[in-house]
């Protein structure tokens, strides 16, 4: 029972950090169309927000304002010299923001150095949680992740923002007719995404190795959960990274590591081949 | 007098083909210009390129006086145009309750309540996704949205197409009255019935070119109809 219940555990957590860390694709490529190939170096960023953070002696939480304000402003700043231009021709927008994660790790290397660096433990211990011992930070993470979600659902379902959002993805010429500055929010919902990358940077460093590369693995794990649950909803997001998190801690426990990633990429393929919109496309 | 809208040798198109070549327009306040030709001549065109929905290649648009040719749609909004298009009139994801507020700040329908009493179809199903009305009602959401800004100048790009005769006169009646109010328009109609009831001025397009003008006469619609060669 105990082991069951660790595995759920594990599986839920693997779940929700995924989601977490897939949301600011989902955001850009969902609904600007903008396959941002510099996602992972956000994520980046904001571990790396943390390891400067604690060289200064300051608490994590500290790394929060820090994350938010560096991936604003260069969100803002990529979007504004760079991605506004590119809209409608993706594949320009997907080489331009691969170069720029280039340019992001090689900035990051020159002044960090390439090697891994140690995040201090937060919140160290565990809790006893239906008779199993759960450490503690993972389950303040899995709350944080579960409120943030339910605030953000919220808030896109019946906030005016929200409805504008949708309202420009939808139909860009209507929504400029009626007064919304399409082009302003699009660099609004742009920043937004890469700063939610950056707050998962933030939240997982303390558990993951940070180093200049490290934003790669995020990006391809976040490509496939879109590749399953479509583009443009939530709810896709959620499936999404409940299929490939789920396969990838079922199939890792019971074979290997490699095997989860194996069948991860079976899977998307299979999603590419069979289903392309992926099982709630919005789009 | 300077006119409220005021469009001097307009030409523009989609990309490099020009569509719509040196049009000269104007409508003053509490006036209703009429634009009107055969199908593929220029009139959706026209009316997009002084909304802001596509760049002008020359020529100037004026609003109360201020050249608002470089604003994108937006700033042309903000200056006092509003728009209600021929296609893609509606956010099809979106509640009709959405449609009707999400541009406003205080998301409040009571500007709506005369337009609801005409139309009561609208706040029937306010909660009902606007991708499932039919055609015609979605113009009649586009109309209602449209003419319950505080624009001084409203565009309508064939706001009757669809519609049931009954509705466009009602249509036709919130027209006049708007117009009496001081609001001008300038629509994009090939329903004469709705141009002979409302048009203050029209202007006759031919192959992106106004080729004929009049104010309104007693005959308007025996003109228009014999210029159109119906």
């Amino acid at each position: 029972m105990d082991l069951i219940l660790t595995n759920g555990m594990n599986l839920v957590y693997a779940v929700a950090t995924l989601a977490l860390i897939a949301l600011g694709l989902a955001v850009v490529f969902g609904l600007l169309g903008v396959m941002n190939m510099a996602h992972g170096e956000f994520v980046m960023l904001g571990a790396f927000s943390v390891y400067v953070t604690q060289e200064a002696g300051l608490p994590i939480l500290a790394a929060v304002p820090l994350a938010l304000g560096v991936c604003g402003i260069v969100g803002y700043c990529v979007e504004w010299s760079i991605v506004r231009h590119l809209y409608s021709r993706p594949f320009d927008t997907l080489l331009a923001t691969w170069g720029l994660s280039i340019l992001m790790r090689k900035i990051v290397e020159v002044s960090f150095g390439r090697d891994y660096k140690s995040i201090d433990q937060v919140l160290p211990g565990t809790v006893d949680l239906f008779g199993i011992a759960y450490p503690s930070y993972r389950l303040v993470l899995l709350a944080v992740i579960a409120g943030f979600f339910g605030l953000l659902f919220i808030w896109y379902r019946r906030s005016n923002t929200g409805a504008r959002i949708k309202a420009m993805v939808s139909n860009p010429p209507l929504a400029a007719a009626v007064g919304i500055d399409t082009a302003r929010l699009a660099r609004m919902t742009f920043v937004f995404g890469v700063c939610t990358a950056g707050l998962a940077g933030v939240a997982l460093a303390p558990l993951v190795r940070v180093e200049p590369y490290m934003g790669i693995d995020y990006l391809l794990s976040s490509f496939f959960i879109l590749v399953v649950g479509g583009l443009g909803s939530l709810e896709g997001l959620l499936i999404g990274s409940t299929v490939i998190g789920g396969t990838d801690a079922v199939i890792s426990t019971l074979f290997a590591k490699t095997s989860g990633y194996m069948a991860v990429l079976l899977i998307s393929i299979l999603f590419l081949w069979l289903r392309p919109d992926g099982l709630f496309s919005r789009r | 007098m300077t006119a409220l809208l005021d469009v001097n040798g307009l030409s523009g198109g989609y990309g490099d083909v020009t569509v719509v070549r040196g049009v000269s327009l104007a409508a003053g306040s509490g006036q209703a210009v009429f634009v009107t030709g055969r199908n593929g001549v220029g009139k959706s065109t026209l009316v997009k390129l002084i909304a802001g929905q596509l760049p002008a290649e020359s020529g100037t648009i004026s609003m109360k006086g201020q050249d608002v040719t470089a604003l994108p749609a937006h700033g042309r909004r903000r200056c006092g145009i509003g728009y209600a298009p021929q296609e893609g009139v509606v956010f099809d994801g979106l509640s009709i309750f959405e449609n009707l507020t999400l541009h406003r700040p205080d998301r409040d329908l009571t500007r709506y309540r005369e337009l609801f009493g005409q139309f009561p179809r609208i706040e029937e199903r306010l909660q009902q996704t606007a991708g499932t009305l039919s055609g015609g009602e979605k113009k009649i959401l586009s109309f209602c949205r449209a003419l319950a800004e505080d624009t001084p100048l409203v565009i309508l790009d064939e706001p009757s197409e669809g519609v049931q005769p009954e509705n466009i006169d009602r249509m036709a009646q919130f027209i006049l009255e708007a117009k009496a109010a001081g609001r001008s328009f300038l629509i994009v109609e090939q329903n004469l019935t709705l141009v002979e009831e409302a048009a203050d001025h029209v202007y006759l397009l031919d192959h992106g070119e106004c080729v004929f003008e009049t104010a309104r006469t007693d005959n308007l619609r025996e003109t228009l109809s014999e210029r159109l060669q119906i």
